[in-house]
């Protein structure tokens, strides 16, 4: 049997390559080391908690009303995803200070709040809201042609090589209003001076323009239902099927598993990164490769605690969605921070304050994230790395309760910590990374989408949050989509 | 210059001027790649124990590849695998040493003799000194945990479910935990007492762990008599504490309402799962698929055996770890039939699509199943 495409890996990216491919009729094998699918997408179960991994909030998904991208191709398939809108609701603590702010509402809510503290930001902002629609225009513009007209979108042109702190500045916001803005840094894992004010303005299109969704089922019934209609369609997956080389012989790709057996495709779609492929798979790696793999950082990875509390979130006093204590608001100053073990920065995720069916009544799960701008693991051995983990997930509940002033330690029923070895482990990601590669400089999103055609390879190609989008899981999916897309119209192209 | 083509010029200028050497690990890496699931051990010394059980030490296989064993933490198991008469079987069992002594490259195992069974009775009549194993990684959530639980730990042990309290006493000794550890262990006779002198020695050396022992089927002097009850534990309860429990399902039972009487909640107590009681009302044999990726074997089953043990028997490697429908490991779809199933720990959305855990699995009619093996 030669298949058309065989996917390695079923991730977000992977499972859009597979959904996208099957739908256009092709013969469509993805294989997946884990038994389940998903990659960092999936649920795991402790005592009388499930416990989603890392899909805490959807962007660019919407509702019937503002229809994100991602709602719009999984509408298409029929692929129904029990969602709800939710308003932005998160508490922000600056440990140094001691200051905090609540950011709720919808985007013309925080405007307004902004404008009653800092008079004349309502303007700037205004124009931000509008300079930020036109780049989403324009990148679709890009993705689908190739190129845009300076004429047709001057704000593209104006932004495109600007960083996101350099694009704030220019729009003339105060230093105080683009720190309340910009907590957003931490969920694209880089600080407003490495990221590109296109990235950061494509993320707040997302956020302001369509909304945030939490799904109101576990990330793996989404998971599971896309994979089922994937089946549905022809595709096929199998599990516990670990790639561990991939060569090409006549015009073929080979692929071995673990396992020993064989599998033979046109062309591989990657949901790993390049890195893992280049270093682990494919033996002979060019040499332009393992330069651009020596140039790029590794973006942020850390440490998450997952926590069963025996007590509902109102009676131990969590009123918010979302919590982060930073060092310091300015990003820039608060990610040397971060290049330590020990800083306060931590997000807090309490999903039933969104979500009732989150935990069973009167129970509360609670999701702590901590994550560091160096690699603070490079000298744990497996025999102190128990200790390791433990000591950092106590200090991290110690000082989510010392700064917000509640009491969770006594209420612990569960609790599973998952480090940079428990995430590289189960999906291969490089280092254990949340990011995939760093968003940075000239390896941010937009500057991979303007490299993307001249290093588009032979009959390989790789999607997922290491790739094109870079991270987050509407990026992973879409990447899905817009790789084997165009390698179909590729396939066109050449006959 | 087009500021595009600026953008990518600058891309490329700079990824031109950095080394083309091999693309390095990361420590993360390293450590990934250092740990497998199967690790390949010798059995350096059998201790006898008492007339069923045995304790079997352990150390790495270096001509097979394993050069160090990975650590654990006290309270956890490893799957032993087998092949036994062109049968698969694999046993989880609780790992009994010092985990301190896990770097030094040594665990120790401890097995009882079970009627008719077909590893127990392997590993205590035909195993020698110097025969090689293949064993998992260790794995599971049993044990104390610093952040959980409460500093008094009440362990209650019945029969071979004293092994993993072995463990977390030498945790608390080596100061690798910090807490106090009341175990009861429940034996039939005084010659049923597992570790009898390592117990003895242990109550008299250290203040921080205690084993109280109680036999059920025989009165002698120097322990108590009858079931572990109330009276036996109170002078033990403090104002908060942390109960650890493993043995046989009917002891969890009526602990559990000991328990109630004490006022401790819920969430401070744990349970090994040790085992699965199930009889069917008639026994029935049935045929059994089994899709294997791109393979089909087809063999049968009894109402009375787990399809994994049916699975076996066909000499079909299917994965295993716990064997009590915890870990997930032996996760399959259900394409057609029916089974029962007995205690499993599973994600709704898995009940919802199919999947079952064979190791707890009885079937109730003809079987197809998926085993992405």
């Amino acid at each position: 049997m030669i298949y058309d495409y065989i996917v390695v890996g079923s991730g977000m990216g992977g499972i859009a390559a597979g959904l996208n491919l099957a739908s256009n009729d092709k013969k469509v094998l993805i294989l997946e080391k884990n038994s389940l699918p998903g990659g960092l997408v999936t649920t795991f179960k402790r005592g009388r908690f499930e416990f989603d991994t890392t899909l805490h909030t959807l962007a660019n998904y919407g509702d019937e009303e503002i229809t994100g991208d991602l709602k719009k191709i999984l509408d298409k398939w029929e692929i129904d995803v029990p969602t709800v809108r939710i308003p932005l609701d998160i508490e922000i603590k600056e440990v140094s200070s001691k200051k905090d702010f609540i950011i709720k509402g919808e985007a013309e809510d925080i405007i307004v709040q902004l404008e009653e503290e800092y008079p004349g930001s309502m303007e700037k902002l205004k124009k931000l809201l509008k300079i930020v629609k036109e780049i989403h225009e324009a990148l679709k513009v890009l993705l689908d042609k190739g190129k845009v007209e300076e004429n047709e979108y001057p704000n593209f042109y104006k932004f495109v090589d600007l960083m996101a702190i350099d694009g704030l500045n220019l729009l003339g916001l105060k230093r105080e209003v683009i720190n309340k803005l910009s907590f957003v840094w931490l969920n694209l894992g880089s600080p407003l001076n490495k990221l590109s004010f296109i990235d950061y303005a494509e993320y707040m299109y997302k956020l302001i323009f369509k909304k945030e969704v939490v799904l109101t089922c576990k990330s793996l019934e989404f998971v599971l239902n896309m994979i089922n209609k994937y089946q549905s369609m022809g595709g096929k997956i199998l599990y516990n099927s670990n790639v561990i080389e991939v060569t090409k012989e006549n015009n073929l790709m080979i692929l071995k598993t673990e396992d020993g057996l064989i599998y033979k495709a046109k062309e591989v779609v990657f949901d790993v990164s390049k890195r893992y492929v280049f270093k682990e798979l494919i033996k002979d790696a060019a040499k332009d490769i393992k330069k651009l793999e020596n140039a790029r950082t590794i973006g942020a990875n850390g440490v998450i605690v997952y926590l069963g509390l025996n007590k509902s979130y109102q009676e131990l006093g969590l009123k918010h969605h979302k919590y982060l204590l930073v060092d310091n608001l300015s990003s820039d100053i608060n990610v040397k921070y971060m290049m330590n073990k020990n800083h306060n920065t931590i997000m807090g995720i309490v999903p039933n304050v969104v979500n009732i069916d989150a935990s069973p009544k009167n129970t509360t799960i609670l999701v702590l994230e901590k994550m560091f701008f160096k690699d603070i693991f490079k000298n744990i051995n497996k025999y102190d790395y128990q200790k390791f983990k433990e000591d950092m997930a106590k200090e991290m509940i110690n000082s989510f309760e010392e700064n917000l002033g509640i009491d969770i330690t006594e209420y612990i029923e569960e609790i599973e910590i998952a480090t940079p070895f428990t995430i590289e482990r189960y999906t291969n990601n490089i280092n254990g990374s949340w990011f995939g590669y760093m968003r940075k400089g000239y390896d941010n999103s937009i500057n991979r989408i303007l490299a993307y055609p001249d290093e588009v390879m032979d009959k390989i190609s790789f999607v997922g949050g290491s790739s094109l989008f870079a991270s987050g899981v509407d990026n992973a999916f879409y990447s899905g989509i817009y790789v084997t897309q165009d390698k179909l119209n590729r396939e066109v192209k050449h006959g | 210059m087009d500021k595009i083509e600026k953008l990518k010029k600058v891309r490329n200028d700079i990824i031109k001027d950095y080394s083309g050497r091999d693309i390095k690990d990361t420590n993360i890496d390293t450590l990934v790649k250092d740990s497998k699931d199967l690790q390949y051990v010798i059995i350096k010394d059998i201790i006898s124990e008492t007339k069923d059980t045995k304790s079997f030490i352990l150390i790495p296989d270096k001509s097979k590849g394993t050069d160090s064993l990975e650590p654990f933490k006290a309270g956890q198991y490893i799957s032993l695998k087998m092949f036994i008469d062109e049968e698969y079987a694999t046993r989880a069992y609780s790992l009994s040493s010092r985990p301190s002594l896990a770097k030094k490259g040594e665990y120790r195992i401890t097995i009882k003799r079970v009627e008719n069974g077909l590893v127990s009775n392997i590993m205590l009549d035909n195993m020698k000194v110097g025969d090689g194993l293949t064993i998992s990684r260790p794995m599971g959530e049993f044990g104390y945990n610093e952040i959980r639980d409460e500093k008094n730990i009440i362990g209650i042990a019945g029969g071979s479910g004293i092994t993993p309290f072995m463990a977390i006493a030498y945790s608390i000794i080596d100061k690798e935990i910090d807490a106090n550890l009341t175990v009861f262990y429940s034996a039939k006779t005084k010659d049923d007492i597992i570790f009898r002198n390592e117990i003895e020695s242990i109550n008299k050396k250290s203040r921080k762990v205690k084993f109280v022992i109680t036999l059920t089927r025989e009165e002698a002097d120097e322990y108590l008599y009858g079931h572990i009850n109330k009276e036996m534990l109170e002078p033990y309860i403090k104002e908060f504490n942390t109960v650890l429990m493993c043995g046989p399902k009917t002891l969890y039972k009526t602990m559990n309402e000991i328990l109630m009487e004490f006022d401790i909640p819920k969430k401070c107590v744990h349970y090994e799962n040790f085992q699965v009681d199930y009889t069917p009302s008639e026994i029935k044999k049935y045929s059994l698929k089994v899709i294997l990726k791109d393979d089909l074997v087809e063999t049968t089953c009894k109402s009375d055996e787990t399809l994994l043990v049916a699975m076996e028997k066909a000499n079909i490697k299917a994965p295993s770890m716990c064997r009590v429908g915890i870990c997930g490991y032996c996760r399959s779809i259900l394409l057609e039939g029916n089974v029962k199933m007995i205690g499993s720990s599973m994600v709704k959305a898995m009940n919802e699509n199919d999947y079952i855990h064979p190791c707890v699995s009885y079937p109730e009619s003809d079987i197809v199943l998926r085993l992405d093996i």
